[in-house]
């Protein structure tokens, strides 16, 4: 977290409802009047945001209920498994015939869950489809991304927001840092999409967000690249 | 052998004893049945330590490993259900969300339950809910600023459960 200075203690404390979109009109122009001279409290802002947009993925019906457990002996099942192919001597067999596939699976785990990413360019990915699943009911965002030497392509179409919103869009790297890819403004009435472009691959890319006026939104990107190299490798190994 | 590879048993039931709860937790919410979780979950373990050697700690957390090769059993799993239609007749509904999705729906319903009952429930009853503040304060007895700042050191304890969970939006 940032560092919070004293006297922006209450600012942060709506933060919360900010994010959630709960603060009156004149709550939040002053919050905002704050934010746009407070680097620190508006980096809080948009981390708080990017956890405010996830909230709809969840069920609350199910906070309460503990997470299952699986069966006691699980673990001693797959521990004697695991021996018994060992004895068995399967495991250099096994090791050739999967190498490949784990080191795709690897690179799943960096493209997926991102902790580290696949490095260079990777034109040869399909163009993705991106969702944005958190938006409000009457806000429709769609977009597409595509790969390209210089970075990413992104192609945006927003509906339902006013007329002359100014629309920053954005994407996420590795670590959470922002790339911005511009901005344009939604006219009514336009049906084309706004084209832009940022410095970042496609494969690097965690996230897709648009601030839309005061309103920020969010969706995750997955690598497509590195999930159809472990299905073909799945298929080979059939 | 580099430090860190899944080569050895040992390391396996290591690695089982720190993540196998929300590997399972995940594979219950995507596959909708306990017994195929446990499948999901075992195969995973026997394909990690397989090829164990091509673990690389420098790359990524044995965790994220994990669940990207739980990732694909479970995508394999439903390929194989979806094969064999008998098999699936009477069985809960298996998740029809994409599985990036389900991942993130999973981490956020284990996050919220990771945090202190007082953040997730002003969380449950003004977000989810959409009550008023005011209302759920006086439920509660405690003044609005304080459901106010309940919803924001709620939120944050849910960023930090996530980043926990290896979510780094």
């Amino acid at each position: 977290m940032k560092a919070e200075r004293p006297e922006c203690r209450d600012w942060r404390l709506s933060l919360g409802a900010y994010a959630l979109g709960r603060l009156d009109a004149d709550q939040r122009a002053a919050l905002e009047a704050h934010l746009d001279g407070c680097p620190q409290c508006r980096a809080e802002a948009e981390s708080l945001d990017t956890v405010a947009q996830l909230l709809p993925l969840a069920d609350p019906a199910r906070f309460d209920h503990p997470a299952p457990k699986p069966a006691a002996d699980l673990g001693e099942r797959i521990a004697a498994t695991i021996g018994a192919e060992r004895r068995a001597g399967k495991r250099r067999r096994q090791r050739r015939r999967f190498a490949f596939g784990f080191a795709t699976a690897a690179a799943t785990a960096a493209a997926v869950l991102a902790i580290v990413l696949l490095p260079g360019g990777d034109q040869g990915e399909p163009a993705q489809h991106i969702s944005f699943h958190s938006t409000p009911a009457d806000i429709h965002i769609w977009a597409t991304l595509e790969p390209h030497a210089y970075g990413t392509e992104i192609h945006m179409y927003v509906k339902g927001v006013r007329s002359g919103t100014l629309c920053q869009v954005f994407l996420r790297g590795p670590h959470g840092e922002r790339v911005s890819a511009g901005t344009f403004r939604y006219r009514w009435g336009d049906d084309s999409d706004a084209v832009l472009s940022a410095a970042l691959d496609l494969s690097r890319t965690r996230a897709l967000g648009v601030r839309a006026g005061n309103r920020t939104f969010i969706a995750p990107v997955d690598s497509k690249g590195a999930t159809a190299l472990v299905k073909e490798e799945q298929e080979e190994a059939t | 052998m580099q430090s860190g590879a899944l080569t050895r048993e040992r390391d396996v039931r290591e690695a089982y004893a720190a993540h196998s709860g929300e590997l399972f937790g995940f594979a219950v919410r995507s596959l909708g049945d306990r017994g195929l979780a446990e499948e999901a979950v075992q195969e995973t373990f026997l394909r990690a330590w397989r090829a164990g050697d091509r673990f690389d700690p420098q790359i990524g957390s044995l965790r994220t490993w994990l669940f990207a090769i739980l990732r694909n059993v479970v995508i394999d799993l439903g390929r194989a259900r979806a094969a064999r239609p008998g098999v699936a007749e009477g069985g809960i509904e298996p998740a029809v969300e994409p599985l990036e999705e389900a991942l993130l729906s999973w981490q956020v319903e284990e996050a919220m339950r990771r945090i202190g009952e007082d953040h997730r429930r002003v969380l449950v009853e003004t977000h989810y809910r959409g009550r008023p503040y005011a209302e759920v304060a006086e439920e509660l007895g405690v003044p609005e600023g304080t459901v106010k700042s309940r919803v924001y050191y709620g939120l944050r304890a849910l960023r930090i459960a996530l980043e926990e969970m290896g979510y780094e939006g």
